[in-house]
């Protein structure tokens, strides 16, 4: 918890200190949401767009889909930004300290993601559950399944930012993964068309990024009505990719450090 | 280190040491010092009842207390350098690893970093001080190892190393009326005598042999006109060690 609480005033400071932050954490996701609904809108009149994609044809519950989308991208791309803050601190020399430090470094890289994760996200989440509740388009199973929800977004999206965290403190030139996990990602896992509808090896691509899973559960649990049975597939899927990603991360980190002392590269920029 | 392996309990080693590095990296520029100095200790897991008051009397050891609630990024290259070296000693280290700390710093801040580490020292700390400064080493450092070109070239004490390295006490003496006869007698006296231009008489010896020189010029009629003592450097013996570029760590 100390360590947590280290790194979410580290963040606060750092990056999220600014108002113009405000942005990057409400503005650009309302004008991607506004451009993707505006975008897809004219499909309600497409003939037969109500056989194939039933949503499509009503604008409201289009709309839902797609805030749903930019809630779950938002969670997950924040992750994607804190991590390639965090490679910044090997310019810092801070990065160095971390690891002269005792603390756990699996610690350190989750708690930054969970950090950034929940200073970056909460207020495009509050905007969406009150965007929600006005469309009065929510079709929830049990009450309980707003806490499912939120799991199925924090634990990946937790899990995912230690992964990337892992990845980008050691290496020097993995700051292409920003540009790989942009628009691929939010195209890949179905954040503005529906999964089916992408080609099979888009799909393929899409299973192995956690947000695939968590839109999948965040759009049955509460635009569907589906519970805990329905989607226990996807949320086993979840849980098997979120501890796969937190081994990669454990195995990232300790192969990095290994190499690290070995070349005293953490010294390098 | 300390009776630990640092290979098999990296954990507890980690907690003992710190680094203290030169320059204005290794804190974070949009937290305060006082802020920058809670951070660190959250990694090291002080607890809150220690660390409220070690981050404040830090902070006056370092000269911080006024701008402890400042931004680092609006402190000056030395403030930064003080927090820095606050930030290297948030765990109370049995071990301080310190990398050109004095880098950039004014005199006085200078001196007053060697005075704490010179205290740290006399209280049991261990301290490796990586420098180019040769003074600074000679000052604080009880051991020394000379590394150039990556290589360990020698180790000991600065004494030690002057006298591995022939450099000893300079008599240098100016006769006013310098003759042949003088020549003569000081040569005689020790082969290891050098005569420089001026009047100048040179004798670099392991021995004190001041009195014995001065003497023996007297006696061969000769006016002393002045008299230096140059006491030898830890320079002396590195520039006498290796004339490439040195790295020395103590």
């Amino acid at each position: 918890m100390k360590v947590m609480r280290a790194e979410a005033l580290k963040q606060h400071r750092q990056i999220f200190g600014s108002k113009l932050v405000l942005f990057s954490m409400l503005v650009w996701p309302l004008l991607k949401l506004a451009e993707t609904y505006y975008t897809l809108r004219p499909l309600a009149a497409t003939p037969g767009i109500a056989e194939r994609w039933p949503l499509a044809a009503d604008p409201e519950r289009l709309l839902a889909f797609l805030a749903t989308g930019a809630l779950g991208f938002t969670f997950f791309f924040s992750l994607v930004q804190s991590a390639w803050h965090f490679s910044f601190e090997r310019q810092t020399g801070t990065l160095e300290l971390l690891f002269l430090s005792p603390a756990n470094r699996l610690v350190v890289v989750i708690a930054n993601g969970f950090a950034a994760l929940v200073q970056n996200a909460w207020l495009f989440a509050c905007f969406a559950v009150a965007m929600f509740t006005l469309l009065d388009v929510v079709n929830v199973a049990h009450p309980a399944m707003y806490a499912v929800v939120f799991l199925a977004m924090l634990v990946p999206a937790v899990a995912w930012g230690a992964f990337l965290n892992s990845l980008l403190i050691f290496s020097r030139d993995a700051a292409f993964l920003y540009t790989l996990l942009d628009d691929p990602m939010w195209f890949a896992s179905g954040v503005r068309l529906p999964v089916f509808a992408l080609p099979g090896w888009i799909r393929a691509v899409g299973s192995v990024l956690p947000l695939t899973g968590s839109l999948a559960v965040v759009r049955g649990a509460l635009l569907d009505g589906q519970g805990l049975g329905d989607l226990a597939g996807e949320l086993a899927g979840l849980a098997v990719l979120s501890g796969a990603l937190l081994l990669a991360a454990v195995v990232a980190l300790r192969l990095g450090e290994a190499r690290a002392q070995r070349t005293g590269q953490l010294r390098l920029f | 280190m300390g009776g630990l392996d640092p290979l098999r309990q990296p954990h507890a080693v980690r907690k003992r040491i710190n680094l203290i590095a030169g320059g204005e990296r290794m804190v974070y520029a949009r937290m305060t010092g006082r802020e920058n100095l809670w951070y660190f200790g959250q990694l090291y897991d002080i607890p809150t009842k220690v660390l409220k008051p070690r981050i404040e009397e830090l902070l006056a050891l370092v000269g911080l207390t006024n701008a402890a609630a400042t931004r680092v990024e609006q402190y000056s290259r030395g403030m930064t350098q003080r927090l820095s070296i606050a930030r290297g000693l948030i765990n109370d280290p049995d071990y301080l690893l310190l990398d050109e700390p004095t880098l950039g710093l004014d005199a006085p801040i200078a001196r007053d970093l060697r005075r704490v580490v010179a205290g740290l020292a006399e209280r049991g700390k261990g301290v490796l001080l990586t420098s180019h400064y040769l003074a600074e080493v000679e000052q604080l450092c009880e051991h020394v190892y000379v590394i150039g070109d990556g290589r360990h070239l020698a180790a000991g004490s600065p004494a030690e190393l002057m006298a591995q390295t022939g450099c000893h006490r300079t008599v240098r003496v100016t006769v006013t009326n310098l003759s042949p006869q003088i020549e003569a007698a000081v040569r005689a006296f020790d082969s290891r005598v050098r005569l420089a231009p001026g009047g100048v008489i040179e004798l670099n010896h392991p021995d004190d042999l001041t009195g014995a020189l001065t003497t023996a010029i007297i006696e061969a009629g000769g006016a002393l006109g002045g008299l230096e003592i140059v006491e030898p450097s830890l320079e002396d013996a590195i520039l006498a060690l290796s004339d490439r570029s040195l790295k020395v760590v103590a």
